[in-house]
């Protein structure tokens, strides 16, 4: 080989990295970007959550009249209220575990209702850095990813000479060059989005990618590390509940079993609001006993830093704080704001649609990088050998399947969460298997079609999905919009599948004859001229 | 707080067309003459000024912690949004400020 100069190696770098990486960080955006709104795909996907008119402090007594009427022996009770971006009121008793079975409250009656069993809105963000796949093979790969995402972005910037005065510049409707535009622009504008979200994505999982220095330096315990960490302290207080709710038990069992009253939650609500921002979810410890605790855990938006673990403590029966919200340790902070500014949580739904519309930016700077592989190499398929003609066939497939292919996966998800029998069992799981048997059909679908044609019937049948969501709506439900998050998200998919509309609208027209090589050389000599 | 976060989105979209004026391909694009180097530095200083409006809009918005994240998308999104109109509707994209005004003052003066 012969000595090539910088910007030719890391031409070659992102060409071959953005390209393996490509199909997967396409993936990992799409659903990440999803899931900027996943509280509010979960509220459509539970049709059956009543709107909720009445004020978290109300909400927060029915629960717990609720609970005092059925499981007034429990140790523990949990309640999580409707907020701003869900009106959905559920309680669940025992020791506080991440799946608990809920009940679903009506929070302006108290009265218990059923909603569908959904895989919600979770599944986008849990997929995003998971897969889905076991154990912890998927947040690996993830990371791999995201390491491959910074070398494109970095060698990006060394190969794009024009960085500054092609800043402002697309040229649409000439083809190749068409596609280069657009993958530098997206790449380019949005440049500080893309730095930020994929090395924040890495920072939220340093310690299971890089554990050596807490390892080292603590002997792998993160308490020490980071201060009183959360994971290990509510397992702490659930052993301790455990304990006292035993005892507790023994001593009712010993005729003292006299209920004390709980304090009303009205004033502690507020008192929590104050401290920590609007409230997500109540926990009562040892209810009807002289020491029972009420613990509050906030929203996660009401700061940058991501307050997950974060919470005050009350007394039960005299309402007094016992425990003030911590503040984090410098360290912590810093690694819980990155990775606040990674969930994006804060600064309400202004800033949810910028990252979502940001997000949209990535996937559309790695959907055009993907395609401007395979137009690069459509001319000449064959000047490089059999092997390169067969893998530039499959890199056309599998552009298909995942660009096209996972947004019609992503919709036809939502489908199944309407069209899916509510009695079933294991409900949520077949909405996921709904999601990976579309995708693999659209695997099928790119092989068997002719490019062109794939790419026009995938973006039409995306679209399709898209803009009749209101309309699945109003066949399956009686009142589809009676929460206005609903017509909301709607609207979006909407607008969503006009986009698809649009892109299979472009794929139709008829193209112009591809100019050859050396007349548009010619173009681009004359634009050049003209500057 | 919506009104500060559309009075940024104006700003710093304003300042982007500015910055785009600044260079000579786009004035020619738009105005079908050669700018001269006045004109240029005029545009490139307008935007500067506009984008550092924008920023105050959203720490007004947001607060000096958040503020500065949402800024930064903001101006992302302005520039996105002009690149892909300026093409096909080059007059347009540079007078969408101007017509973004009415809706802003009769906003502020309802609140």
């Amino acid at each position: 080989m012969k000595p090539s100069s910088l910007t030719q190696s890391m031409s070659w770098l992102h060409t071959w990295g953005g390209l393996i990486f490509g199909w997967l960080l396409f993936a990992i955006f799409l659903t990440g970007t999803l899931a900027v709104f996943d509280k509010e795909i979960d509220v459509w996907m539970q049709p059956e959550a009543p709107v909720s008119h009445v004020d978290q402090a109300q909400a927060a007594e029915h629960a717990i009249s609720y609970l005092q009427r059925h499981h007034g022996a429990e140790s523990a009770w949990d309640i999580s209220l409707p907020t701003a971006r869900s009106p959905v009121l559920s309680v669940s008793t025992g020791e506080r575990r991440r799946n608990a079975p809920r009940q679903y409250l009506d929070p302006n009656t108290g009265e218990p209702i059923d909603i569908r069993e959904t895989a919600g809105g979770r599944f986008f963000f849990l997929f995003h850095f998971t897969l889905h796949m076991p154990r912890n093979i998927g947040i690996w790969l993830v990371g791999l990813a995201a390491v491959g995402m910074l070398v494109a972005l970095f060698s990006s910037l060394i190969i794009h000479k024009k960085f500054f005065k092609e800043f402002f510049t697309f040229r649409p409707n000439k083809g190749q060059r068409s596609w280069l535009d657009a993958h530098n622009a997206t790449g380019v504008l949005v440049l500080p989005f893309h730095l930020m979200i994929t090395y924040t994505g890495l920072v939220i999982f340093s310690l299971i990618y890089m554990p050596a220095a807490v390892d080292a330096l603590f002997d792998g315990d993160r308490e020490a590390a980071f201060g009183p960490g959360q994971p290990a302290k509510t397992e702490q207080q659930a052993a301790q509940g455990a304990r006292n709710g035993r005892s507790q038990n023994e001593g009712r069992g010993e005729g003292s079993g006299e209920l004390v009253a709980l304090t009303p939650l009205q004033p502690l609500l507020l008192q929590a609001e104050q401290a920590l921002g609007e409230v997500r979810s109540v926990s009562i410890s040892h209810p009807g006993r002289s020491d029972a605790r009420i613990e509050m855990r906030p929203v996660l938006g009401n700061r940058i830093e991501l307050s997950k673990g974060l919470s005050m403590t009350f007394a039960g029966v005299s309402g007094e704080v016992l425990k003030m919200p911590e503040q984090s340790r410098w360290a912590q902070l810093t690694q819980r704001v990155l990775s606040g500014l990674h969930f994006a949580q804060f600064g309400g739904y202004p800033m949810r649609w910028l990252y979502f519309i940001c997000g949209m930016a990535s996937c559309a700077m790695i959907a055009t990088g993907l395609v401007l592989f395979t137009v690069k190499r459509r001319r000449r398929p064959e000047a490089e050998g059999p092997i390169a003609a067969q893998l530039y066939h499959l890199a056309e497939r599998l552009n298909i399947s995942v660009i096209a292919g996972l947004s019609i996966a992503c919709a036809a998800y939502l489908w199944g969460n309407r069209l899916l029998p509510a009695e079933l069992s294991q409900r949520g799981a077949w909405e996921v298997r709904v999601f990976f048997a579309c995708w693999a059909l659209s695997l099928l679908h790119a092989c068997c079609r002719e490019r062109t044609q794939a790419w026009r019937e995938q973006l039409v049948c995306a679209a399709a999905l898209c803009v009749c969501m209101p309309l699945l709506s109003l066949a399956t439900m009686t009142r589809p919009w009676a929460e206005p998050i609903r017509a909301y998200l709607e609207l979006s998919t909407v607008a969503c599948g006009a986009l698809f509309a649009f892109a299979a609208w472009r794929i139709g027209q008829k193209k112009p004859a591809p100019a050859p090589r050396r007349q548009s050389r010619n173009v681009s000599q004359e634009l050049l001229n003209a500057d | 707080m919506l009104i500060e976060f559309f009075a940024g989105l104006l700003l710093v979209y304003a300042g982007m067309v500015a910055l785009c004026l600044g260079l000579k391909r786009h004035f020619k694009s738009v105005w079908q003459r050669e700018p001269s180097v006045t004109w240029c530095r005029t545009f490139r200083v307008c935007g500067w000024l506009l984008l550092a409006l924008g920023f105050a809009a959203c720490i007004a918005s947001w607060g000096w912690a958040q503020g500065p994240v949402g800024w930064m998308g903001q101006v992302s999104l302005a520039g996105l949004a002009l690149v892909l109109l300026m093409p096909y509707r080059p007059r347009l994209a540079t007078l969408l400020p101007l017509l973004g005004l009415p809706f802003l003052l009769s906003a502020l003066l309802l609140a």
